[in-house]
């Protein structure tokens, strides 16, 4: 139990939302040098616990993602402060790395007038390739990786400032069923920018946990009271795990999040409306089903369904959370909406989005 | 009431009927308590840890 | 010292073993001692790597609140099924000075908290991390090669007078006295040294393990040679905590460890150019001395075996190819293993009843031989050996530990056999004295008897005799 673990950290660097944390009018502002001088401490505190724990940092950028920090990573000797009498050698190098990198990558930004979408995605998938990579990975000789790659429980801890992109729900998706596979623990600590659905999912299918930060200036006892255990600690001292969870899921036509979703029983896509021909697999629905599923629509479905909008903020009070004992797929979903499938054969070619109604 | 000073000997059944047996040369029992155990004169023991061994190794088979 | 860690599944490690051997040490220590010792980050990081993880964690919970906290609040973080693990680790805590024992509150000693923030965040001003030396000119520091092949050199030069009992290059006078103070070798009727059965079990356990024994003894002699226990346990922490290749200064260092130096380089845990040299670099012994990494570059690896790591095949037939040409490796071999043939690079033997129970009886009397057996198998198999799940044959190892239960079919405890009660009434009273006492090994009310140890019977005749006094 008492073994070395690996953790990586995906942190969310977005200018805009780090702006708007900061702002005074906020009940609790922070700013992200505060956000970070708390988290270089619990990263020192996670290399602390033991020599062998490794890390690795990746940042999520506007429209990109890097990796600021690994455990592998070689030294640069010159930039690193010469070493002095007070301090813990390998903290130095890694904090000073971490912030060098930081600060770097943020000037490189410059102040584009409309900042892209944040590459979370990238940096989540990168925390994973590289959580595979020392797990799996005997490329490598040194002894040194040879220990890495008995690593159990590893997980990754997501540092989330942005709301959800919900064009990312199926790359997000398929991230967490990977996690699952490799056996990678998710935890979300929420810093700012509202309630994250996908974030949510993530955590709680991989057993990890997910806190949205009601007091930024305490972060660090955050940090450290539940997310420091290694998922294997995490029997003998608890942390907070969510008692509600939004399982509500993003269709795939028109990206938005749905309380009510449309799914082709061969498949599995999810819409938000009726279709006569799944995009994804091209199984044809009869006319007839197409009707009837019509004619049930709820007449309160959100707005926000049949709309065609793209919109990066679902309106998310509308509705109240599923409780967390259903199932986590199918609670989005009507059970009387599903369409019977009469054939999977070939159909014709189309990838523009459903039209309610009439089939082709 | 009585305190008798000994050794009590835990072992199986199996052993404590190989020990039943040598005491019959030369006793050295003080009591057979039940299946398992057996108290024995303190000064005995390592005579009798001696001949037990003997006696199990009377019972193995090598190869070689 | 009780284990805090839960029985894990894994095949035997070294991980599963309990508390470090250290934290044992610094519990028997005054507070005073401990409290001036976590005055130094250092030490603090070092102690804090060595306690379990649910100590470590709870340490973490604690370090960064300005004020306690109600114990109550922190128990309810913790699983009904597990409380008892625990307030374990609460009270190992509590023995080490680090937390207070408390039924109410819960707040880390001052000077650990401080110290260790410092540690963590960086801060302070006790240089206890080591002064680093300025660049020297002339000589360039020595690379991490030469320090790994000193370490190695300097610890088989140990290991291997042990194995020969004293055939072998001596070392050190201070290593002599050392070997023999821990009882791992003694002189027999004022001859040459000879490994003692204390000492064959310590060739099995893993460098780490063995390197801590050592350190154990010293500090155990520390007091006698009148040097301070403080300076010498943080200069040890001091050490680890110090980066591999780098040299340090001795300039900054108390006369008590610079007198140190020359112990710890005969042990291979510091280098030094010349023994008059202002400056010394730690090895990897030193530097690993509170991580799990394996503090010697290839445990006992000058052979053949190219990643230095594994080099026995064990077979399901019992028999076993080590590929080696170390004599040392061959000298520990030979402890359980009947060696029959040996070619240059290899040794081929077989694991017989024999040859175990020939362990059981001359040297590795603890009561889990076998899984000292086992373990010192399971660590230096062959790299072709991992494939295996499990990685050793089951059929050996259950035969390993089925032969030392046929060693101890017997088990035998001195005391007193108490009998002949006057009455049912008499015999319970007396009996349930002795089991208040703990010293009950055997009962049976039918016949009345009761067998107790020998510690156990001045209270019980005491009793006894006061009762009758009492009665007359």
């Amino acid at each position: 139990m008492d073994n070395a673990s690996h953790l990586g950290v995906v942190l969310d660097l977005s200018p805009k939302q780090w702006h708007l944390a900061a702002q005074p009018s906020n009940p609790h502002p922070i700013t992200l040098v505060a956000s970070l001088s708390h988290l270089l401490a619990f990263l020192n505190a996670h290399i602390a616990c033991k020599d062998e724990n490794s890390l690795a940092l990746f940042g999520a950028l506007p429209g990109k993602s890097v990796m600021l920090y690994s455990s592998t990573m070689p030294v640069n000797e010159e930039e690193i402060q010469p070493a002095d009498a007070n301090t813990y050698r390998p903290f130095k190098v890694m904090d000073s790395t971490i912030m060098k990198h930081i600060v770097s990558e943020v000037e490189a930004l410059g102040e584009p007038e409309v900042e892209e979408p944040i590459g979370f995605v990238g940096a989540l998938t990168k925390a994973m390739c590289y959580i595979n990579r020392v797990t799996n990975g005997s490329t490598s000789s040194t002894s040194r990786n040879d220990d890495l790659a008995t690593l159990p429980d590893p997980r990754i801890l997501v540092i989330s400032v942005s709301p959800d992109q919900s064009s990312s729900y199926i790359p997000v998706m398929n991230l967490i069923f990977s996690a699952q596979k490799l056996k990678v623990t998710i935890d979300v600590c929420k810093i700012f920018g509202g309630e994250s659905v996908f974030l949510q999912q993530a955590a709680h299918l991989t057993g990890g946990s997910y806190i949205d930060i009601d007091r930024p200036d305490a972060i660090l006892q955050y940090l450290m009271m539940s997310f420091l255990p290694p998922p294997g600690l995490r029997q003998l001292i608890s942390v907070p795990t969510q008692d509600k969870i939004d399982f509500r899921a993003a269709c795939f036509c028109h990206k938005n999040i749905v309380d009510i979703g449309f799914v082709c029983s061969v498949c599995l896509s999810i819409f938000c409306q009726p279709v006569p021909v799944c995009s994804t697999c091209r199984t044809k629905f009869p006319i007839k089903t197409l009707q009837r599923l019509n004619a049930s629509r709820p007449n309160a479905a959100p707005g926000s369904a049949g709309t065609p909008a793209r919109s990066s903020t679902p309106a998310r009070t509308a509705t109240p959370a599923i409780s967390a004992n259903s199932l986590p797929r199918s609670t989005s979903i009507n059970p009387a909406a599903v369409p019977r499938v009469v054939s999977n054969g070939s159909a014709p070619a189309t990838s523009s989005p459903m039209q309610n109604g009439e089939p082709r | 009431m009585k305190a008798i000073r000994g050794v009590v000997l835990t072992c199986d059944p199996a052993v404590k009927q190989i020990l039943l047996t040598m005491n019959e040369k030369l006793s050295f029992i003080i009591e057979d308590l039940d299946e398992h155990h057996l108290v024995i004169k303190a000064d005995e023991e390592w005579r009798v840890r001696r001949e037990l061994e003997a006696e199990l190794e009377k019972n193995t088979y090598s190869l070689e | 010292m009780p284990s805090v860690q839960q029985a894990s599944t894994d095949s035997a490690t070294a991980s599963e073993a309990p508390s470090h051997l250290l934290l044992a040490f610094l519990q028997s220590q005054s507070q005073n001692t401990l409290t001036r010792l976590y005055q130094r980050p250092s030490s603090c990081l070092s102690i804090f790597r060595l306690l379990g993880p649910l100590e470590r964690q709870i340490v973490m919970n604690l370090l960064w609140l300005e004020s306690s906290i109600p114990a109550s609040t922190m128990a309810t973080w913790v699983p009904h099924e597990v409380r008892k693990t625990y307030e374990n680790s609460l009270s190992i805590l509590s023995r080490l000075h680090i937390l207070p024992q408390s039924a109410v509150k819960l707040a880390l000693n001052p000077t650990f908290k401080t110290s260790l923030r410092h540690a963590i965040i960086g801060g302070g001003s006790s240089g206890s991390f080591g002064v680093p030396a300025t660049r020297d000119e002339k000589h360039s520091s020595p690379s991490i090669e030469v320090l790994d092949a000193y370490a190695l050199e300097r610890w088989e030069t140990i290991l291997h007078y042990m194995v020969s009992s004293g055939i072998a290059t001596r070392p050190s006078q201070g290593v002599l006295f050392l070997l023999q103070r821990s009882g791992l070798m003694a002189s027999i009727h004022g001859g040459s040294l000879q490994i003692t059965s204390l000492g064959f079990q310590f060739l099995l356990h893993s460098p780490h393990a063995q390197l801590w024994e050592l350190l154990l003894q010293y500090l155990h002699m520390v007091e006698e040679r009148q040097m301070d226990l403080v300076e010498v346990l943080s200069f040890l922490f001091m050490l680890s905590t110090m980066e591999l290749g780098r040299e340090y200064s001795v300039e900054h260092l108390s006369p008590t460890q610079t007198a140190m130096l020359e112990d710890l380089r005969d042990y291979g845990i510091i280098w030094q150019r010349r023994a008059t040299s202002k400056r010394f670099c730690p090895t990897r012994l030193a530097t690993t001395l509170t991580s799990s990494s394996p503090p010697l570059p290839a445990a006992g690896g000058v052979s053949a075996s190219a990643h230095g790591q594994g080099f026995i095949i064990l077979e399901t037939n019992y028999r076993l190819y080590a590929y080696t040409d170390n004599p040392l490796q061959i000298a520990v071999l030979n402890l359980f293993v009947t060696l029959k043939s040996r070619y240059p690079n290899l040794v081929v033997g077989a694991i017989t009843r024999e040859s175990v129970k020939k362990a059981l009886t001359n040297g590795i009397t603890a009561d889990q031989a076998s899984r000292q057996i086992i373990s010192y198998l399971t660590t230096h198999a062959h790299p072709q050996m991992r494939k295996n799940k499990p990685l050793l044959p089951v059929t050996v190892q259950d035969q390993i530990r089925l032969w030392e239960l046929e060693k101890n079919r017997m088990k035998s405890q001195e005391g007193y056999l108490y009998t002949a009660f006057a009455s049912q009434a008499d015999y319970e009273y007396v009996l349930n004295y002795a089991k208040q006492l703990g010293v009950v090994l055997w009962e049976s009310s039918g016949r009345r008897c009761f067998f107790g140890t020998l510690e156990g019977h001045p209270n019980i005749r005491g009793f006894i005799e006061r009762r009758t006094a009492g009665n007359a």
